[in-house]
């Protein structure tokens, strides 16, 4: 799991019937200070916690598919919380 | 797994199901002798063992080992506390 700050999102009406009604955002990964960390990336976020600007906690690889609720789903990275605060 | 240092509390309200009543840190590897390894490498992982900021941690884990350990069905968590590290044995090679 990393932090990230949400930055833009990707619109895509034609998608894959498991991420309907998911937003799919573009994170850039950042420290926990704020600092930049690494390129950006695509988020999905099955429940659709965090909107732009908002920084989150995302995971990736193999249980990205396990945040959403039927446990498949084609992606390499979920949004799982959306921070209030670190500190 | 790796060794870290445990960084930062991280809160938040909204989050998933498998997240709530769960204590999460941002931890940084460390090297054995304690020195950052590298800039730009932070984690967020999930205590399972009663870490604190400042321990220097173990921090693992593998598709589907966090739904075991937590018994639940689906559990999005990658990175777990394992271990709260003593102390570190090592011979330094080059």
């Amino acid at each position: 799991m990393r932090t990230g700050k949400i930055i833009g999102n990707v619109w895509a009406e034609r998608k894959v019937e498991e991420l309907r009604g998911c937003l799919l955002h573009v994170v850039q990964p950042i420290n926990a200070d704020g600092s930049k960390s690494g390129k950006p990336l695509v988020v999905a976020d099955p429940r659709n916690i965090a909107g732009k600007g908002d920084v989150i906690v995302y995971v990736t690889s193999t249980d990205a598919t396990q945040a959403f609720d039927t446990g498949v789903a084609p992606v390499n990275a979920s949004v799982v919380e959306l921070v209030d605060s670190i500190f | 797994m790796f060794i870290a240092r445990v960084k930062k509390v991280v809160t938040a309200t909204e989050k998933h199901p498998a997240y709530t009543a769960k204590r999460i840190y941002v931890v940084k590897p460390v090297y054995p002798d304690g020195r950052d390894k590298g800039e730009n490498n932070e984690w967020v992982a999930m205590d399972y063992v009663g870490a604190d900021v400042g321990d220097i941690v173990v921090c693992g884990g593998a598709p589907g080992v966090a739904s075991e350990v937590f018994g639940l069905e689906r559990a999005p968590i990658r990175t777990l506390i394992m271990a709260i590290v003593d102390r570190i044995d090592y011979t330094e090679w080059n």
